[in-house]
């Protein structure tokens, strides 16, 4: 009697949950196991106290007293990441304080996306380590897709993946980067054997190479007039997770 | 002439109003940075952090981004409708108020004078309620249908066909509590609620009317468009639903609604279900401190819940309505009615 | 004072009823005769019945008249599809109105439209509520029952009309 009336108002959805319980709890009484019924109650149960939301609510609640993962980018953290980080290109120099670039132009010539453009012209100055040096050198980064290719191609390892990311800027004047802002300046680290350790988070920054990475640390977002820079504090580090 | 205590009345009812009203219209500044703290916080961010320290000027920043933002109508929509549509909606929202006690009388101390915590105690008080409330969604419906837009139109439709199926559960739920305390008005529902069973449970009508209580908030869920039931303007598939072609001021306007709805549904749950302004166990009174209180945690409840469940599909929605509330509700009608008898 | 309001909400119930009947458009039609309903509302609030105020406003501005929209949005009735349905009623109609109004106009000129005074003070309108409530249940508890037999049956109709359809 109750199985018929049960089912008629169920119809054919699984919607009217609890009426759907009730009438798979009157089907057939006789080979019914014990655990299908304690089953069957435990859910007509859960239903009725709505177990389910309390649980979602209590999971939510744990989340929302839980400390929170983001990083407060650039107010006050900043990730540097580690060494193997394919960022801004830094053209290099050797210990004798020597661009190390021939100009070979094997660079440009193995770049997936052709972005770099090497003019060599004659020098025996002594500015390159031989008589030949790039009279322009310019990656087009809004093109570059920092595959680390010219990296692999260099003879002379004169050019090198840096870390610096914070490329965005106003105007597409800064999306070319040019010899002068990719070169190692020439002294603000002391010269070591091999080649220079270039500043490999780009000129300002002053986060070397030795500098292993893989650390969010202290940052301060600073504007004045040349625009707007992020100074990090090498000081306050510590790993993200 | 009238004498000087009616005119001391009306001043009272006027300064009534109009602080009623701005603190309406400023509840929704520390609400929008409170969910958004809150969102943040459940999703493990951290939520609003630049404007301000912990980002707390947030809203004030929206606010004059808002009103400063270029105010756009589309260009095939019926102009006049939808510039009033937004009033359609926030007008019933504010007029609610006349009718919802904040608390008994206070005396002020200074002129000694007894004040009233509320607007005015109509005799069909709750009826009042559900009816203007249910007037709010003119604004939903007319502003979704004079955008001229699918998504609007699609947000209007569903909010019409919503409000409908879930206004019968909703006052069928309230009947309940109407029938124990045997009153349409609020003041004597929250009078009723004071002092406690067997000396330990609180005599609040939560713990009479479980199941109302529970038909009440779901269906409360529903008509103050809130998640899982947020069909008008569900993001999924309808972008913004009736809102999309909004900007500016008139946009604000339904977000300003749509949190004093929230408010709405909090101030009257407590008031119907929590005791009012009673202070639970063996707590002191205060006079409106509790009933402050527990409207702030209904507030967070429905924003702790927006972050939690998923959105209903809209069969699902109507089924809901139509198959289990209304079925539910009715039989609590008779359960109460069997109860009184 | 009374009769101000009472001027305001009569007119305004008035003009949105013309409203309804003479706008081109079947939505603001809707909204016009939610205004003349809200009017109405207020003139039983005027004659100490908020009980049937607030029920005027639920039902009908809360519920029917949303329904009206639904319907009309999801028809999506254009102007043009109006035409059709007159099938030269407009003679009758004319007759029919003016036969109308004549009738009224004399009934009004005559006064006999005011009510004899019911034995309710103003006092006793105060739990307006219970008093209805008490004369449905008792007195007018056969009436009461039909009306509501008669929606239930509407409710069923509609039910069924509605299934055939589906198949
Ligand atoms: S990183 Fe790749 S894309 Fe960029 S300049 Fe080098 S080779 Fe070209
Ligand atoms: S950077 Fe290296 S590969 Fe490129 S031109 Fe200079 S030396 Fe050749």
């Amino acid at each position: 009697m109750g199985k018929l009336h049960l089912n008629t108002l169920t119809g054919n959805r699984q919607t009217f949950f609890v009426a759907a319980n009730l009438s798979a709890f009157f089907k057939s009484p006789m080979n019914w196991q014990t655990t299908d019924r304690m089953q069957n109650m435990t859910n007509i149960l859960k239903k009725i106290f709505f177990i389910d939301f309390i649980k979602g609510l209590s999971l939510t609640l744990g989340y929302e007293v839980s400390k929170s993962v983001t990083m407060r980018y650039p107010d006050e953290e900043k990730w540097l990441p580690y060494q193997r980080f394919r960022g801004l290109h830094t053209l290099n120099r050797d210990a004798q304080g020597r661009e190390l670039c021939v100009a070979c132009e094997l660079c440009a010539k193995t770049c997936p996306t052709k972005c770099i453009t090497v003019v060599p012209m004659e020098d025996d100055t002594g500015i390159g380590i031989s008589d030949r040096i790039a009279k322009v050198y310019e990656i087009n980064l809004v093109r570059c897709m920092f595959c680390g290719l010219c990296e692999d191609a260099c003879p002379t390892t004169a050019i090198r993946m840096g870390r610096d990311y914070e490329l965005a800027c106003f105007s597409l004047d800064c999306a070319a980067a040019d010899k002068k802002r990719l070169l190692a300046p020439a002294h603000p680290f002391p010269f070591q054997e091999g080649i220079q350790k270039s500043p490999l988070l780009g000129g300002d920054k002053g986060v070397g190479q030795e500098f292993e990475g893989g650390y969010v640390v202290g940052a301060r977002l600073e504007r004045n007039k040349q625009g707007i820079s992020i100074k990090p504090d090498l000081t306050r580090k510590k790993r993200w997770w | 002439m009238p004498d000087i205590n009616t005119l001391i009345e009306v001043a009272l009812i006027i300064v009534k109003v109009i602080v009623v009203s701005l603190i309406l219209f400023t509840l929704p500044i520390p609400l929008t940075w409170i969910e958004r703290k809150v969102a943040g916080h459940i999703q493990v961010r951290l939520g609003p952090f630049r404007v301000g320290p912990h980002g707390i000027l947030q809203p004030v920043a929206d606010m004059i981004k808002l009103m400063f933002k270029e105010d756009i109508a589309p260009d095939k929509a019926d102009k006049w409708l939808f510039k009033f549509a937004p009033l359609f909606a926030m007008v019933p929202a504010f007029a609610v108020y006349a009718a919802i006690p904040f608390g008994d009388k206070i005396t002020i101390p200074i002129i000694n004078k007894e004040v009233t915590l509320y607007i005015s105690d109509m005799n069909v008080g709750i009826l009042y309620i559900l009816a203007v409330g249910g007037i709010s969604v003119y604004g939903i419906i007319l502003g979704g249908w004079a955008s001229n837009s699918k998504y609007a139109l699609l947000g209007g439709i569903r909010s019409s066909a919503q409000m409908i199926s879930y206004e019968i559960a909703l006052t069928f739920s309230c009947i309940g509590v109407v029938m124990t305390s045997n009153s349409l008005s609020l003041l004597d529902i929250v009078k009723l609620q004071s002092g406690t069973i067997l000396g330990f449970i609180p005599h609040w009508n939560i713990i009479c009317q479980p199941i109302g209580f529970a038909i009440f908030f779901i269906a409360a869920l529903a008509e103050i468009n809130r998640i899982p039931f947020d069909l008008p303007e569900d993001e999924g598939s309808l972008a913004a639903g009736y809102h999309v072609e909004y900007s500016a001021m008139k946009f604000s306007f339904f977000m300003l609604t749509e949190y004093l709805a929230m408010v709405t549904a909090s101030v009257l749950t407590v008031i119907l279900f929590f005791g009012g302004w009673n202070a639970p166990l063996f707590m002191p009174e205060i006079p409106i401190f509790w009933f402050v209180a527990k409207v702030g945690f209904f507030i967070y409840l429905f924003m702790w819940i927006r972050f939690t469940l998923p959105r209903y599909r809209y069969d699902q929605l109507m089924t809901i309505g139509w198959k289990i509330l209304l079925p539910l509700s009715l039989l609590n009608i008779l359960l109460t009615g069997l109860f009184l008898l | 004072m009374e009769k101000l309001f009472f001027l305001i909400f009569a007119v305004i119930a008035i003009v949105s009823a013309i409203g309804v009947v003479s706008l081109r458009n079947p939505v603001h039609s809707a909204i016009s005769l939610m205004v003349c309903f809200l009017q109405v509302a207020a003139l039983f609030i005027l004659l100490r019945s908020p009980f049937l105020a607030a029920v005027q406003v639920f039902i009908y501005v809360g519920a029917v008249v949303v329904l009206f929209l639904f319907a009309v949005m999801v028809l999506d009735l254009g102007k043009e599809r109006f035409g059709g349905y007159l099938h030269h009623q407009r003679p009758i109609a004319l007759v029919v109105v003016i036969g109308f109004v004549f009738v009224m106009g004399f009934t009004i000129l005559h006064g006999s439209l005011d009510a004899p005074l019911g034995n309710y003070t103003e006092e006793a309108l105060v739990k307006n509520t219970e008093i209805m409530g008490k004369l449905l249940f008792t007195k007018y508890v056969f009436p009461f029952e039909v009306v509501s037999f008669l929606l239930l049956i509407a409710l069923i109709g509609a039910i069924v009309l509605a299934m055939k359809e589906k198949r």
